[in-house]
């Protein structure tokens, strides 16, 4: 299935990228635009304004995700405490990891070209956080 | 970027929402309802979201892409967008001075905890610091020295430092 979201992905679409390929559809590709006129025909779109998956209320999309996919693994939920402080900036969940999350993804997207590129390294990050609280939660 | 929005008086909760959203962004009001913010993707983003926020509570937003009209006009917005860290960073460099000389007198129970707090504080200061205001360097400073100093003054700091991480 193809999947399509806005140009410049940071700690949020990364994310929801890791969890596509992980937990919803393991055959995705992925297309990235600059403006949403450009999506392309008969994509899901996600993290974009007006779109099914994107932020909804106080949620970000990775946790609209889990709502709309019913995915209720108490993991995923931690790392969508952590997501939503990189993303929002609220300090909602007062989550330490989120500081060290958006420095790292916001290096990552300076020194790497593209979307594509990025996203092809960031969910190793989040497989090490996935490990990293099973540990902690199970 | 420019963000130029109105929004209905009550309830009052989504102006002050969006008001303090903006102000944690770091953003300079230009005017009433025109929000100035430096572009990058993670500002873009955040300005993107609050427009969205903005329309669901009934109001009109748009987000713009604009630049002063004359180079000096320009920095002039660079320096008002620097000044306007400088009160957090001196009560920042003052309350690290405040901790260093109780360490340094011998420290009280609480100084390690305080002291994380600042840096919380100064971490978040400056996220939103985009020109990096000349105080950055001083708070960065006086905030290592209160760190040496109550760890000095607390021979257990390293310890407890681990246990409060989580």
């Amino acid at each position: 299935m193809l999947w399509a979201t806005r140009q410049g992905c940071h700690v949020d679409r990364t994310a929801c990228i890791w969890l596509i390929r992980r937990f919803l559809d393991p055959g995705a590709t992925f297309a990235f635009f600059g403006d949403p006129a450009e999506a392309p025909e008969g994509a899901e779109l996600f993290d974009v304004v007006g779109a099914r998956l994107s932020h909804r209320g106080e949620d970000c999309s990775f946790e609209t995700f889990l709502k709309e996919y019913d995915l209720y693994d108490p993991v995923l939920r931690e790392i969508a405490e952590i997501v939503h402080d990189a993303d929002l900036m609220d300090e909602k969940y007062a989550r330490p990891e989120s500081e060290g999350l958006d420095a790292i993804v916001r290096g990552m997207q300076l020194s790497l070209p593209d979307d594509q590129t990025l996203t092809g390294h960031t969910d190793v990050l989040y497989d090490g956080l996935y490990a990293y609280l099973s540990r902690e939660v199970l | 970027m420019l963000l130029v929005y109105r929004i209905p008086r009550e309830p009052s909760r989504h102006r002050v929402a969006v008001w303090r959203k903006l102000r944690d962004l770091g953003a300079l009001y230009l005017q009433d309802g025109v929000a100035a913010l430096p572009e990058d993707a993670v500002t873009r983003e955040q300005l993107e979201w609050l427009q969205l926020r903005v329309r669901e509570a009934g109001g009109e937003a748009t987000l713009w892409e604009a630049r002063p009209g004359t180079v000096a006009e320009e920095a002039e917005l660079v320096e008002a967008f620097r000044s306007s860290r400088e009160k957090a960073y001196r009560a920042i460099i003052a309350e690290a001075e405040r901790v260093r000389r109780k360490a340094q007198m011998g420290g009280g129970e609480t100084l390690l905890e305080q002291l994380n707090k600042l840096e919380r504080e100064f971490r978040a200061e400056r996220r939103r610091d985009y020109f990096r205001s000349p105080l950055r360097t001083e708070a960065t400073a006086a905030l290592r020295d209160s760190r040496r100093a109550v760890r000095a003054a607390t021979g257990t700091a390293e310890n407890r430092d681990v246990g409060s991480g989580k």
